[in-house]
């Protein structure tokens, strides 16, 4: 089963997210796809650390091509976040820009095909109008476009308002 | 309290006025005593690190009125990015404790959590 969880920063995804694994068969898996950069990333990774402590999770940092992932069991994952994944796969360590859409959508199939449950979570980054230069719109625009394919492979999805979550497909687990 | 979120411009004021508060009820200074507050994100911006003691002097509104502001590229400056991230977490903690959170979406009120309130008699 795969879940896909959207919503604007801070709106409590993470937490909401990890609530449903902890009603989910174990092992549980944290696939964290997020590089810290700097004092704020080590911040925002120590925070969602602490969120996650006693819960279970074995946590697996992996930042890109999540196609040839290996999970050690089947179990329930949590994969965090798209938006970073999208990142890190169309832009490398160089600047050097690709396409992001296969490999992101190609890889989460290829998690969900390892797990029973997969909850992924992904934000909506379209919504403020601004229009970037280069890249950032393509990121943008790519990020749109990934959630949309992500949107119709998952059995539910939950956009979350200031901790309350909206169901727009499916359902989710009891 | 109720919580009202929604976009810049979606309309949270107009809601406000179709319950029939009037102008004067309505004020942007966390300080006034008016049953109406907008414009929280602006309040949070002045000082995102102090969010947390916005929440009592909240909870004694009728109507809090917050724009939504995290659904969009995470800002370049670092000020931007906490005080995006101040707003969205001091919404979450209000809408614990609000009866009701109404999500205004182009003038269109949606009640996500509890009941759309009834207009003022």
């Amino acid at each position: 089963m795969l879940i896909l969880l959207t919503g604007g920063s801070a709106s409590g995804k993470s937490s909401y997210a990890e609530d449903l694994c902890l009603r989910s068969p174990m092992p549980r898996f944290y696939l964290a796809a997020m590089q810290p950069y700097g004092e704020e990333g080590a911040l925002r990774v120590e925070r969602h650390r602490k969120l996650r402590a006693g819960k279970g999770f074995e946590t697996i940092e992996r930042y890109r091509d999540y196609g040839s992932l290996v999970l050690p069991e089947r179990g329930t994952v949590l994969l965090e976040c798209i938006c970073n994944l999208t990142a890190n796969e169309m832009f490398d360590d160089d600047g050097n820009m690709t396409d992001p859409r296969e490999r992101v959508v190609e890889g989460v199939k290829n998690v969900a095909s390892q797990c029973d449950t997969l909850f992924v979570i992904t934000n909506d980054v379209g919504s403020d109008g601004i229009e970037y230069e280069g890249s950032t719109q393509e990121y943008v625009r790519a990020l749109g476009d990934i959630n949309a394919r992500l949107s119709a492979m998952a059995d539910a999805v939950v956009e979350m308002v200031a901790g309350i979550p909206i169901l727009l497909k499916g359902d989710v687990p009891a | 309290m109720i919580l009202v979120l929604g976009a810049y411009g979606a309309g949270k004021r107009d809601f406000a006025r179709s319950l029939g508060y009037k102008e004067f009820e309505m004020s942007d200074s966390i300080e006034a005593e008016a049953p109406v507050l907008f414009g929280l994100e602006e309040i949070v911006r002045a000082d995102p690190e102090g969010y947390e003691a916005l929440i009592e002097p909240l909870c004694r509104r009728e109507l809090v009125l917050c724009c939504e502001v995290g659904s969009g590229v995470i800002p370049n400056s670092r000020e931007d990015r906490v005080f995006r991230e101040a707003t969205g977490r001091l919404c979450v903690l209000l809408a614990k404790r609000a009866e009701a959170v109404v999500r205004v979406v182009a003038g269109i009120p949606v009640a996500i959590k509890g009941e759309l309130p009834c207009a003022r008699c």
